[in-house]
């Protein structure tokens, strides 16, 4: 399995980080990934209201992943409205875990940093490090 | 409200609560919180001021208690000091133990996460960043803070190490480089949990030592900006070094320098640097050897 990106959304929909980290899939316009983050935070939102039987007490979700022809997203919604958004290959396995971890170092890196500001996009050098060697691991392997 | 005030005789409705007899000034908190101010002569008897009070405002002082009923987290951590002081410390919010009553030798149990830590230091550092103009005011708010916790750390320590010691044997370092060594190992110890990965004398000049630590606990999540890339959190670091020294009389001017970028397998790499009064120098010559 390859990682090829990770995005975070902000809760408001706003796109504040993106990484790509494999060349497999085509090198996209930072525009064009705004747009895309912008349109997956649409369908995350009416996926939550499209549920059929809704289980009381279980909170609503939403989107959790999509497929498409040799790759897939993955995403993580934080109880902050924060999403993570894993694009990988197919098949898949361990995202669940790969995601928990994205979310540690995001909690420690980006929310106790004291040079960040919420909803805004994401500039840390610890950050970005913290995940080359996560992902490159995971790559690697 | 007049007829609330008779309270020799009828037993009070809800409202006239505070003007039973039963209920003075000494076993309420805050009637006497409430009364004192207003009435600053202490030998005014308890029972004149619960009949002007209640006359005058019966309603302000609902507001008066009802503000001060919920326990802030300054009485959990400190007290209130009402409380302890009229009911003798038996009674109500005893769950809490106030911080200063705490036993200075308990170490166990008095840990705090380090999660609440970096999120209140970076508290610290957003709200000191608002009101600073340059990164030197920046690191000389943070390094006072640091002098603040250091002063307290020094004299902890010492304590502590003379009770473990059993009071035989207590030891005060007076030498310049077994002073040195107790910041490297005891107080990066007890602040870091572990002793410092160096320290160094300064190649060109004989009064400048450095303690070197690859990864501090303090700053580890905090990444700098690269347009205010000269500043050091870990000033705070340096100013409690300062206090120790200081309180071990050894006066010194100490700062902090990231070095991570000369150092790529420890890129958060700082090293405090002392600058040794000249008086400290003068008199390790004195001393000798």
């Amino acid at each position: 399995m390859t990682i090829h990106g990770l995005w975070v959304i902000s809760k408001a929909g706003g796109l504040v980080f993106s990484r790509s980290y494999s060349d497999t899939l085509p090198p996209q316009p930072v525009n064009t990934i705004l747009t895309l983050a912008g349109i997956l935070h649409g369908i995350h939102a009416i996926t939550a209201k499209l549920t059929p039987a809704q289980i009381p007490g279980v909170p609503v979700g939403g989107l959790e992943s999509f497929e498409a022809e040799g790759w897939g997203g993955k995403v993580f919604l934080t109880p902050t409205g924060t999403k993570f958004v894993l694009l990988h290959s197919l098949p898949q396995a361990g995202l669940d875990e790969l995601l928990r971890r994205v979310y540690e170092i995001y909690s420690d890196a980006v929310m106790k940093n004291p040079f960040h500001t919420p909803e805004m996009p994401i500039n840390s050098s610890l950050f970005e490090s913290k995940l080359q060697t996560l992902i490159g691991g995971v790559n690697a392997a | 409200m007049s007829q609330s005030v008779g309270y020799s005789s009828t037993p009070p409705s809800s409202s006239s609560r505070f003007s039973q007899p039963s209920v003075s000034s000494l076993s309420s908190p805050p009637t006497s919180l409430y009364s004192n101010p207003q009435h600053p002569s202490s030998s005014s008897s308890s029972s004149i001021n619960t009949i002007n009070n209640a006359n005058s405002n019966p309603n302000r002082r609902e507001s008066v208690r009802s503000s001060i009923q919920p326990s802030s987290l300054q009485q959990q951590l400190f007290g209130s000091s009402s409380n302890t002081n009229i009911s003798g410390g038996g009674g109500g919010g005893s769950q809490y133990q106030p911080i200063l009553d705490r036993s200075l030798n308990k170490s166990k149990g008095s840990e705090i996460a380090l999660s609440a830590w970096a999120f209140m230091f970076a508290e610290i550092i957003s709200y000191s960043q608002s009101r600073v103009d340059s990164v030197t005011d920046l690191e000389k708010r943070l390094s006072s803070l640091g002098y603040e916790a250091g002063q307290r750390i020094l004299s902890l320590l010492l304590l502590r190490n003379t009770q473990t010691s059993n009071l035989k044997d207590p030891k005060r370092e007076h030498r310049l480089i077994p002073i040195l060594q107790f910041v490297h190992t005891q107080i990066y110890k007890y602040v870091f949990g572990k002793p410092a990965d160096g320290l160094e004398r300064g190649s060109d000049a004989l009064d400048e030592y450095m303690i070197i630590l690859n990864e501090s606990p303090l700053t580890q999540f905090i990444s700098v900006p690269k347009d205010m890339s000269d500043l050091s959190c870990e000033a705070f670091t340096a100013g409690m070094v300062e206090a120790v020294l200081d309180g071990l009389d050894v006066p010194a001017r100490v700062t902090a320098h990231w070095v991570g970028d000369r150092y790529p397998e420890h890129p958060q790499r700082t090293v405090i640097l002392i600058k040794l009064d000249q008086k400290v120098m003068d008199r390790e010559e004195a001393l000798g050897k």
